[in-house]
């Protein structure tokens, strides 16, 4: 056993790429409506997603761009998630790091990258308010929910618009 | 499995990858003799290694880096590395994994709080884990695989249960450390024998470095003369065109318009030579040209002819030397007769002077007609026939073997004919003998018969006489006291009398009988003789 934990540690790298490599396969080949992810370089650590608002949700019609970061021990390990458009929710602070269960003491080694954009999906209509990270926003989901809309249009921006910026 | 420890694995794939990657710029080992060391090998033996053990020892094939021939069943794909399973096990929840995948899930959870990755049920890593179905694993074993070297040419393709002999036993490109001792590098297992190989060497085009191992293997010299060498066009001598070094020949040879090639007819004359393109004008015009295809034809077919031609010759001139000891078995004459003509039977000057049976019933051996000249059935000529211009042809030679065949299965029938008579003359022989025989034993038996019938006769009529013997010479003796000169009296006694006499002889008879016996016996023998 210790021989063979040796060489799959030391080989860690190449599994990774391996699985991402599979993975992104699998995205290609089946995608998932209403999101999106693509390496951005050869070595696969590091990717950009995409995840559309559900409708019915002040999210709908929003398209929101995300950057997935994968450690070397991936899929023990959870990849590093960040909104790269801004985004007004409970969940989520200001510069994008988002608190989900599954992300952080939840992983699990069966998730997949689309699973966690799905999961991100779901959390858009369906914010954790016990335990917000943006409270101003938990309060106004529960009180005022066209106010709440109008914080959200008024600090999105379009994915042109943050290529732009850049 | 073998079990080095895993850290020369990590420098080795981590080398194999960077020299394998590219040839031509990442030189570790820079110049010098192959077995001087290089400062990277002295590094290598200070930082030593289980050195002597792990020499040629091999990389085990990761399962999960296998390519699969055709898409699995999702079912058999492992949730956590996207992978047909690898040595799976089960979790009581019912859910698998492969084992190695398994472990890591579990080593970056808690201890004492492991959870099945799918479920988030509680797992007692002890007793948690069980076996899976051996079904499973018949399934998983009979996924077809490529070789993992199959990048470096490997074209092995099997079920995945073979795939770690294929790679450990017998795949040549499967990855080793060299031969040579101070050579740590890895080298492919067919190349193995050829001894270290890790020196440069620089392409004989480009002058740029190369590794020995990379030159040697081809196809990798292969790739680095069609796209690497920065030298690797030249131009055509005859026609500036530009062509890769490689195939310059193949274009001089066949394509290069420049080329000053003689026209295809020159077989059959044509002396026209000029440049290809001024060549192929002309064949056009040329009848010889035209005709040349045909004739480089039928000269094949010559050959090929002439080819079978000679095994057949040798054949012959064996069956010949056969033959002639045939039948020199079959007539074993004087040598020194000449007149008889079977000391060499394939002489036909000596068939007219054939003599007329002789005291042996010889057969009627007749050779065929002398229509051709002699074939003396000599070891030497009859190998080498075709040699010799003076030689018959081999029609007449053949024909005469099979005159000479023919008559000998004549001779043969005729004995056989002659068999089958004296079979049926002896067969008749003895059945008539036997008809004989066995009339003289009926002759005999009713002879015996006869007698004993007398015999028989001869006893009853004794026996009748005693009887009436005894009453008579009773009253005989009773009449003679009374009255002795009756008539009748008298006659009846003599009539008893002679009987009593007949019984005597018969009672000397009747001792007499196993001589009697005897006697007939020994007559029969007579009968018989």
């Amino acid at each position: 056993m210790a021989l063979s934990t040796g060489a799959r540690s030391n080989g860690g790298s190449a599994t990774v790429a391996q699985r991402l490599q599979k993975e992104l396969m699998d995205i290609m080949t089946r995608p998932t409506s209403g999101v999106t992810a693509f390496p951005d370089d050869e070595n696969m650590t590091k990717w950009t997603a995409t995840i559309e608002g559900p409708d019915g949700t002040p999210y709908a019609g929003l398209t929101f761009k995300l950057s997935m970061e994968f450690a070397a021990n991936y899929p023990y390990t959870a990849p590093t998630v960040l909104f790269r458009t801004p985004i007004y929710h409970p969940n989520v602070d200001f510069s994008g790091r988002i608190c989900l269960d599954i992300l952080k003491d939840k992983w699990s080694a069966i998730y997949n990258i689309n699973s966690v954009l799905l999961s991100l999906q779901s959390l858009l209509g369906e914010p954790n308010n016990s335990s917000p990270l943006n409270g101003q926003a938990a309060e106004l989901w529960e009180k005022d929910m066209d106010e709440f809309k109008r914080y959200v249009l008024t600090r999105h921006k379009t994915p042109e618009e943050l290529d732009a910026e850049i | 499995m073998a079990s080095p420890s895993p850290i020369p694995y990590d420098r080795r794939s981590s080398r194999a990858s960077s020299t394998a990657g590219q040839p031509a710029s990442d030189l570790l080992v820079v110049g010098g003799p192959p077995n001087s060391p290089s400062p990277l090998e002295l590094f290598l033996r200070a930082s030593n290694l289980p050195s002597s053990k792990t020499r040629i020892s091999k990389i085990p094939p990761d399962l999960h880096m296998l390519e699969y021939v055709s898409s699995c069943d999702t079912n058999l794909i492992c949730l956590i590395c996207h992978s047909p399973f690898d040595k799976p096990v089960k979790l009581a929840c019912d859910h698998y994994f492969c084992r190695d995948c398994l472990d890591h899930a579990f080593e970056v959870q808690p201890d004492g709080h492991k959870t099945c990755p799918t479920c988030r049920g509680r797992v007692d890593t002890d007793t948690g884990v069980l076996p899976v179905p051996k079904i499973l694993e018949k399934m998983l074993d009979e996924l077809v695989v490529k070789c993992p070297n199959t990048k470096s040419g490997c074209t092995w393709v099997d079920s995945r249960v073979n795939v770690n002999d294929h790679v450990m036993l017998y795949c040549e490109y499967t990855l080793v450390e060299c031969p040579s001792h101070e050579c740590r590098l890895p080298i492919f297992q067919k190349e193995f024998h050829k001894g270290c190989l890790h020196y440069t060497l620089s392409c004989e085009h480009c002058h740029t470095s190369l590794m020995k191992k990379d030159l040697e293997v081809g196809y990798i010299t292969q790739r680095h003369q069609k796209t690497h060498c920065s030298n690797r066009f030249t131009a055509c001598p005859h026609c500036d065109a530009e062509v890769l070094r490689l195939d310059l020949k193949v274009h001089v040879n066949d394509s290069c318009p420049k080329m000053v090639i003689p026209c295809p007819g020159t077989i059959l004359g044509c002396h026209f030579t000029a440049e290809r393109t001024e060549v192929i004008k002309h064949e056009n015009a040329c009848p010889m040209a035209t005709m040349a295809p045909h004739f480089r034809d039928q000269q094949a077919r010559i050959e090929r002819n002439e080819a079978r031609f000679e095994p057949l010759a040798r054949k012959v001139g064996i069956l010949e030397d056969g033959l002639s000891n045939i039948t020199n078995m079959l007539y074993p004459a004087n040598p020194n007769d000449s007149s008889f003509p079977v000391t060499n039977p394939l002489d036909p000057n000596h068939s007219d002077a054939f003599p007329p049976a002789p005291l042996i019933p010889t057969p009627d051996f007749r050779l065929p007609p002398a229509s051709f000249p002699p074939v003396p059935p000599t070891n030497d000529q009859s190998q080498t026939p075709f040699n010799n211009p003076s030689q018959p042809p081999f029609d007449s030679q053949v024909h005469h073997l099979l005159t000479l065949h023919d008559s000998l299965r004549d001779e043969v029938s005729r004995i056989a004919n002659a068999l089958t008579d004296l079979e049926g003359r002896t067969n008749m022989m003895i059945i008539n003998e036997n008809q004989r025989v066995k009339d003289e034993m009926l002759h005999t038996n009713a002879a015996i018969n006869s007698m004993r019938m007398q015999l028989h006769w001869l006893m009853s009529a004794t026996l009748h006489q005693r009887t009436s013997n005894s009453t008579g010479t009773s009253t005989a003796r009773a009449g003679g006291s009374t009255s002795s000169n009756s008539n009748g009296n008298g006659r009846a006694q003599g009539a008893s009398g002679a009987s009593t006499s007949l019984g005597a002889r018969a009672e000397a008879s009747g001792t007499l009988h196993a001589p009697m016996r005897r006697l007939s016996d020994s007559t029969r023998q007579d009968t018989k003789l």
